[in-house]
Formats: C-alpha cells, sequence, structure tokens
C-alpha cells in the first residue's frame, strides 16, 4: 500500500513540474516583463499606459471582447439544442449529423474564414449575389468585413467545441430525474428547462468559456476577416508587434497579451466559480442509458431544421473551398474551360506542403499521444483515488488550455530560448509542448468523464479474483474506455495538427507546420492552392474517421 | 484497439526516423528568402544539379517575418541562416552596419546594371529586381476610368472602398513602397490612402478581389501579375504608373562566419557568383522578376523592358528609409490602419 501512494505521488509531481515549468513559469515571466523595466527592475504601469494611449489597441481590445462574448452566446444557443436533439431524441439521420458537427472541429477555422470570405463579401459575395437577385434587394444584404461577420464566422467554427463537451455531459446526466419530471406530468419542454437545463449548468459554463477563450485567442480569422474592415483583435495586433521586430514592439507585444491573459483568468476564475457554487451534476455509478425522448409530430419538423443548419454553417462554406480548389479564376464561374487540377497537383508534388505535412503530423501524434497518456493517468487520479493533491494538476492542466494560446507561444519564446537554461526554440518539441498544453484539457475530461462511467466494482472484481493493479487496468478498465481514449487522442491531435496561432510564432526554418503553410498560401501565394491544402485535410479527417470506424466495428466515429 | 496504437506508433517512429536519416551529410547552407515558393522549387533543383556537394535549402517568409525571426535568432548568439535574400535594400544596410555580413568581392559586380546601387566593399548585391506597380482587371473595368498613377490610387476617390495595397509590416517592398511616397507627397498620402479606404492585405487575397471585381485597383508586385497572366491565362493588366515604379532592386547577402548557421561562407560566395551570372539571372526572369545585369538575358513574359522601368523609377533613399524604419510602420499603422 505504500508503494500504491509513492507512486500516486510521483505522477502528480511529474505533471505538475511538467506545468509549471512549461506554463506557469512563462505567463509569470510574460506577466514579470511587463510590469517590470527589464534595466532597473523598477515596477511600472508604463508598459501598459504606452498601449492604452493608444486607440488602436483599445479597439483591439473591444473587439475581442465584443466578438469572443457574442461568439460564446451564439455558440451555445446553438450547441445546447443540438446536442440536446442529437443525443436525447428521436431525430432522424442522428448519427449523421454528430459526424458532420464534429468534423467542424476537425478543419482548420481559418478555411472557413476564406470561404465565408467569398460567399459573403459585401460586393460581389456569391451568396449575396445570390440572395439579393432571389429577393430583388437594391444591395447585398450582408458584409462580411465587419464586426457581426467576424463574430458568425467564429461562432460557425467554433461551436463544436461547445457542442463536444455539452453531448459528454448530457450523455452521462442521470436519466431519473427526467423521468421524475415526466411522471409528474411535466411537457418534453418543460422538463427539458426545468430539469436537464439546470443541471447542465455546469457543463454549459465549462463550454461557453471555451468557446470564449478559443474566439479571444484566434489568428486566423480575425486576420483574413478583420483586415479589410480595419478590424483588429488583440491577437492581431500581438502577431504586429511581434513583426515589427524591435525591442519596444516585444515589450508591447508582451503587454498585451497579459491584458489577455488577464481577462481570460478572469473569466476561468468567474466560471470555476459558478461551476464550484452549483455543481450538482449526477454521475450514477453505473453505466447511463440516457432516455430518448420522442419529438412525435415535430419529429420531421426538426430533422428538417438540423438539416438546413448543417446545410448553411457546413456544406455551403465546404463546397465554396472544394469548388475554389479546382477553378482557374476566381472571377468566373466554375466551368469545364475555368476547370483544372493543377492546384492539386501543386498539393502533391510540392515539396515544401509535403515536408510541412509530415512536420506536423510527427508533433501532433507526439502531442496527443503524450497527451492522452497524462490523460489517462490524470482520469485515474481523479476518479479512483483520494490522493489531496490531485486537484493541483487538474487545476493547472485548466489553466493552461484557458490561456489564450497566443500568450502561451509568446511565453514559451521568450523563456525556452536558452536564457534560463532549456533551449527548446526552432525544434518540434517547442510546438508539442505548446500544443499539450493547449488542448490536453479536452482529451482528460473525454477520458474522465468516461471513467466516471465504469463502476469501480468491475476493477474490484478483477482485483479480488487476484489480478494485479496493472492487470486489471489493462484488462478491464482499458478496453472499456478505449473508444473514449481513441477520441481523447483526436480531440488533441486534430487541432494540433493545423494549429496555426502558436505555430506562427514558434515555426522555424524546420519545423513549419501545415497550419502554418496552409495559411501562408491563403495570404501570399495562391488561394486556389490553399484550398486544395485545406480540402485535403478534410478528406484525410473523413477517411481516417472511416477507418476507425472500421477497425472499432463501429464502436468509434468521430 | 491495441493494434491500432501499435499502428501509430510505429508511423511515428518511422517518420522520426526518415526526418533524422533524411539529411545527408553535406555541408550545408540555409538561405532565407522572401521569394516565391514556385520560384524557389525550380531553383532548388537547379541548384543541386549545379552545386551536388552541397546541401543548399530555402526557407520562405515575408521579409516582415523574417526580420522578426532574425531578430529573435541574434538574440541566441546564432542565426538560423547562411544566405539572405530578402527584398528590402536598406535592410542590407542595417546588417552591415551592425557587422553580421561576410564581404566578397563578385567577378559578377561589374556586369551589374549602371542605375542600381551596390556595396563598393561587397557586403552586398542586387540579385533581382522587383517592382511595385498597379493591377486592374480589363474584363471588370476599363482601364479609362482608372488612375494610372501611384498619386491618383490614393487621391482619386472614384476608387474610393475598391483599391488594396500590401502590408509593410510583413512585406519588405510595400515598406520601400511607402518610403518612397511619403517622399514624394509627404504624409500626406498615407491620410489619402486612408480617406480612399484601402485594404491592406497580402498578394494573394488582393488578387482574388482582382479578379472577382471586389477591387477596381490594387498595389502590388509586377511578377505576381505576370505569373498569373502566364500560368493561367489570366487577363489582369499590370499598370506602370506615371509617377514611376517603384523599384525595389532586392539584395542577396551572406552572413558571416561568426554569425551564420552553418559556417560556410565560401560556399556562399560561389552561390553569389552564380546568382549573379547569366545563368542565374535566367532563372530570377524566368520567376517573372527582372534581371539586374546590364543587357540582361531577357525581360519576364509580358513585361517590358527592364532598363526603361529602372530609369523611370521613383527614386528611394536606402538610408533613409532605414533610418524611417519604425516611423513609417508606426505612422502607416496610426494613420492608415486605424
Amino acid at each position: 500500500m505504500r508503494k500504491f501512494f509513492n507512486l500516486k505521488f510521483i505522477l502528480i509531481f511529474l505533471i505538475v513540474s511538467f506545468l509549471i515549468i512549461f506554463n506557469v513559469f512563462p505567463m509569470s515571466y510574460l506577466i514579470f516583463r511587463s510590469f517590470f523595466d527589464s534595466n532597473n527592475f523598477s515596477f511600472s504601469f508604463d508598459a501598459f499606459k504606452r498601449i492604452y494611449n493608444y486607440s488602436l489597441n483599445w479597439n483591439a481590445l473591444t473587439n475581442t471582447l465584443i466578438t469572443a462574448f457574442f461568439s460564446m452566446v451564439f455558440g451555445l444557443i446553438i450547441a445546447f439544442p443540438l446536442a440536446w436533439l442529437i443525443g436525447r431524441t428521436n431525430l432522424y439521420f442522428k448519427k449523421f449529423f454528430r459526424t458532420l458537427f464534429v468534423m467542424t472541429y476537425m478543419v482548420p477555422p481559418y478555411v472557413g474564414a476564406m470561404a465565408w470570405l467569398r460567399l459573403l463579401n459585401p460586393k460581389v459575395g456569391t451568396l449575396n449575389l445570390f440572395l439579393a437577385k432571389i429577393f430583388n434587394l437594391s444591395e447585398n444584404p450582408f458584409n462580411i468585413y465587419s464586426l457581426s461577420g467576424l463574430i458568425w464566422v467564429l461562432t460557425t467554427f467554433y461551436y463544436p467545441y461547445a457542442f463536444i463537451t455539452i453531448s459528454r455531459a448530457m450523455e452521462k446526466m442521470d436519466p431519473s430525474f427526467e423521468e421524475a419530471s415526466r411522471i409528474s406530468g411535466a411537457s418534453p419542454l418543460k422538463t427539458l428547462l426545468n430539469i436537464t437545463l439546470p443541471i447542465m449548468l455546469p457543463s454549459i459554463v465549462a463550454a461557453g468559456l471555451l468557446v470564449f477563450i478559443s474566439a479571444a485567442s484566434c489568428y486566423g480569422i480575425p486576420s483574413i476577416i478583420g483586415a479589410p474592415g480595419h478590424i483588429d483583435t488583440v491577437t492581431t495586433r500581438i502577431i504586429d508587434y511581434v513583426y515589427v521586430g524591435s525591442a519596444e514592439g516585444l515589450t508591447d507585444a508582451t503587454t498585451l497579451a497579459v491584458s489577455l491573459m488577464i481577462i481570460a483568468n478572469l473569466v476561468l476564475y468567474f466560471s470555476n466559480f459558478v461551476c464550484a457554487k452549483k455543481n450538482y451534476i449526477t454521475v450514477s455509478g453505473k453505466s447511463v442509458r440516457p432516455n430518448i425522448i420522442d419529438l412525435g409530430k415535430w419529429r420531421i419538423f426538426f430533422t428538417v431544421l438540423v438539416f438546413i443548419f448543417a446545410l448553411i454553417v457546413i456544406v455551403i462554406p465546404f463546397a465554396s473551398v472544394i469548388m475554389t480548389s479546382f477553378t482557374k479564376n476566381l472571377g468566373k464561374p466554375l466551368t469545364a474551360s475555368n476547370f483544372t487540377w493543377r492546384y492539386w497537383n501543386i498539393l502533391f508534388t510540392r515539396k515544401g506542403i509535403l515536408e510541412t505535412a509530415v512536420n506536423s503530423l510527427i508533433s501532433a501524434s507526439v502531442a496527443a499521444t503524450a497527451g492522452v497518456i497524462i490523460s489517462c493517468v490524470m482520469a485515474w487520479l481523479l476518479t479512483r483515488t483520494n490522493n489531496k493533491f490531485k486537484s493541483v494538476p487538474d487545476f493547472l492542466i485548466t489553466l493552461g488550455s484557458g490561456t489564450p494560446s497566443i500568450v502561451i507561444a509568446l511565453g514559451l519564446i521568450m523563456t525556452m530560448s536558452g536564457k534560463f537554461g532549456i533551449n527548446i526554440y526552432n525544434t518540434l518539441f517547442i510546438m508539442i509542448v505548446a500544443y499539450i498544453i493547449k488542448y490536453l484539457l479536452m482529451g482528460m475530461r473525454t477520458i474522465t468523464s468516461a471513467m466516471n462511467q465504469i463502476h469501480f466494482s468491475l476493477e474490484e472484481a478483477s482485483l479480488i479474483s487476484g489480478a494485479g493493479w496493472f492487470q486489471s487496468f489493462k484488462n478491464i478498465t482499458l478496453p472499456l474506455i478505449a473508444p473514449s481514449v481513441v477520441a481523447g487522442w483526436f480531440l488533441i491531435f486534430m487541432p494540433s495538427f493545423y494549429e496555426l496561432t502558436m505555430s506562427t510564432l514558434l515555426y522555424s526554418t524546420d519545423t513549419k507546420t501545415i497550419g502554418y503553410e496552409l495559411f501562408t498560401y491563403q495570404t501570399y501565394h495562391s488561394q486556389q492552392t490553399a484550398s486544395a491544402i485545406a480540402t485535403g485535410i478534410l478528406l484525410l479527417v473523413i477517411i481516417i474517421n472511416w477507418i476507425l470506424n472500421k477497425l472499432t466495428k463501429g464502436e468509434f466515429s468521430i | 484497439m491495441k493494434k491500432f496504437f501499435i499502428f501509430i506508433s510505429v508511423v511515428i517512429m518511422i517518420f522520426l526516423c526518415s526526418s533524422a536519416f533524411g539529411a545527408a551529410n553535406k555541408p550545408k547552407i540555409m538561405i532565407y528568402t522572401s521569394m516565391y515558393e514556385d520560384i524557389i522549387e525550380s531553383m532548388t533543383e537547379t541548384l543541386s544539379e549545379k552545386f551536388p556537394d552541397y546541401d543548399i535549402k530555402f526557407f520562405y517568409g515575408g521579409t516582415g517575418t523574417l526580420q522578426a525571426k532574425i531578430a529573435a535568432e541574434r538574440d541566441s548568439g546564432k542565426l538560423g541562416c547562411d544566405m539572405l535574400m530578402v527584398a528590402d535594400p536598406s535592410y542590407a544596410l542595417e546588417l552591415k552596419a551592425d557587422g553580421l555580413l561576410h564581404a566578397y568581392i563578385s567577378s559578377e559586380a561589374k556586369n551589374i546594371l549602371s542605375d542600381l546601387e551596390f556595396d563598393p566593399e561587397g557586403y552586398w548585391y542586387p540579385v533581382r529586381n522587383l517592382n511595385m506597380i498597379l493591377a486592374y482587371n480589363p474584363e471588370k473595368f476599363n482601364k479609362n476610368d482608372l488612375p494610372k498613377s501611384f498619386k491618383g490610387f490614393a487621391y482619386n476617390s472614384s476608387v474610393k472602398n475598391f483599391i488594396s495595397m500590401p502590408n509593410p509590416l510583413t512585406a519588405g517592398t510595400a515598406l520601400v513602397a511607402i518610403s518612397a511616397l511619403k517622399n514624394k507627397y509627404g504624409y500626406e498620402y498615407f491620410n489619402k490612402l486612408a480617406e480612399n479606404n484601402v485594404m491592406v492585405e497580402s498578394g494573394s487575397v488582393a488578387l482574388t478581389k482582382l479578379e472577382t471585381g471586389e477591387c477596381k485597383i490594387i498595389m502590388i508586385l509586377e511578377e505576381s501579375i505576370l505569373k498569373k497572366r502566364e500560368e493561367e491565362d489570366s487577363s489582369l493588366e499590370v499598370i506602370y504608373p506615371e509617377d514611376g515604379v517603384i523599384c525595389v532592386p532586392s539584395p542577396i547577402m551572406t552572413i558571416n562566419d561568426k554569425w551564420s548557421a552553418h559556417g560556410n561562407s565560401k560556399i556562399c560566395e560561389k552561390l553569389t557568383d552564380w546568382f549573379l551570372s547569366e545563368e542565374g539571372q535566367k532563372y530570377i526572369v524566368k520567376g517573372w522578376m527582372h534581371s539586374v545585369r546590364k543587357n540582361p538575358p531577357a525581360i519576364p513574359y509580358d513585361s517590358i523592358n527592364t532598363e526603361n522601368i529602372v530609369k523611370n523609377s521613383m527614386p528611394v533613399d536606402w538610408q533613409k528609409c532605414l533610418n524611417e524604419r519604425s516611423e513609417l510602420r508606426k505612422n502607416f499603422d496610426e494613420i492608415v490602419k486605424n
């Protein structure tokens, strides 16, 4: 028993020290640098004063807050009903829709920006022209180069984060409360509002937080959508300051990053506070089979509604990206004479693209594998032990994911390039570390919730029958949580694979990533090639999903 | 499930191994450049034929991006590159002053066009002529309705909301352009750009907007238009501005052995000679940029005479461009982007 205690301690110690070195320390250094003059170590608000004396930065800050807040609100308004319809009702094509919505999580968000740019630009946006023609409008109805345009694109690409989080919680919710409500005569809608919604509140808050942080720290979308309309966000300003290249520029970038970090941490604190106060999520000991609500006469109506939503948010933009990858002259419709395989040919022959794809594949696989291992350990610590220190790594992991990615990257650059004894700048390791810190939470939550659903009695039975701890884990627990482990692996792998914000700052000659390459093609070389790369990534996801589905006999699909 | 994990780990191992053993033990040269990846690709092939004993690699980035990278690398005492071919000549002045460059008198120096400056001590040479021009789409708009000068581009309100230009924060040629325009028209030019609601964005985004008609006229590098015309039969057309093309004789420089990544400056000297030679310049021209040689081997596809462009170009003061760099960027940021 004593040995057992030590093992827990060592594991906690290892995870905590990893997070302290690569997350807490860089963040603290950023705060230190923004308040203390690097020459005489005196405390001052000068950097903050200088930054915010400049109206562009104020606008950037308010833009960030506005867009992140509304993306969060709209994301939740979309995600909750969707998760409920797909998880708890007898909607048609549930499985198909689920895959479709999670799929959005699997493609780079700035690909969406590319598509919406072409569809809704105020002058010649395809969809704009189409709508104006149909409804006989004198001018185009939408302008994507606006705050609301930015919110629209951010929402359509970050609501899957909320959808995944809420779906998962809904699956493990104890249905007996709902049953009690229904038996007492409440209608399904009333049950939804009075029982399901309040029970789900902590998960909804957590989901909202995830969307808020992701939207606030996103670089690709605001840099593509915001630039033409002169809409800056904190992230684009930070990258601009880094590109100015001077020491002052770096200090300014740091100071902006610290403000973003403070806001994110406040939001994180607030949401944890709400969660802690109302933590009455009830997870029954045994595996839960949530009851399925019959939509009755509304079944077709809701299916059509979800279908229309999918059409607008997923099918149209993706179709636009796919078509772009075959179009020679973007000013003309895609006809036979305007059709070309050229860009697909570039995708498969250009060395640069293949090299970056390999880089991303390596760093994302390593990050996902390491992340899943940490997640398994954490899930075991959180659900199977009573160690009082287990909440420390849990808190640090949440903090890491709650930190805007641009801040993580900036902190890592400044502390991990040899100044403090560790030099991993210019290597893939710095990317891997950044990816783990940023995306670990998604993996951990998935695996922990799966572990929660497996009653300890199964492991006890194995232990009583004489199996060792490791053997029981291997033979009983692991097979049961395996689908979630694979899901967790993908939840870390995919966003790492196409990551842009952090890679923009961390890449170097030999470690350019596919996300950055795609972004460079989109902005510098050729939008058609960029579209071909994006479609390629999408195809890869679909193929992997299909293979996994076959391999696990339908047990797992994205 | 177990099989799946074994499969994944095998895949990872293969990739790790292949990337570790992929590079042979030849002397390495790393060149940071802002040239198009298409051109880099064809050049890499030729270079590996011409210099089979060396492992020559390019790394692409916008000039601003590369400057930020180099600034970070200088902190660590070594750069990641051996040669630089970035767009902005004033950056060469800065690196020379900071003692990062290697001096070499190239035998090809005498063949460089007499209107072009180069460093007399051999710290840098122009290697390709980039031209900042205006462009429009004849399929969507009539040339007669459009301004034909940089002045008109900013001052003519008929194109308000329909113009786009590159970002001087990331693109070196854009920085040179705003430096030249500021010298000619003063900071008023920035105000006029802002009044005309110029969109500040990078090349391929602007080109798409020109194709779709979202922009009427854009400020862009000549090479991007010529490339589209040759490769995609595009009908986009160049307007050589009446107030002068902004010529950017983009330099080639070698980092000295103290700072360079691999310390192979002797090989870099050979590379410099090759890039300036008639053969090297052919690749530049093939990449839709203008040659820097007297009697250029050719002119880029669909372009006009190189010497004429250079003679009638808008003057640029490189030292001033360097001295005012931060100020220009900051003012552009405040006036135009705000």
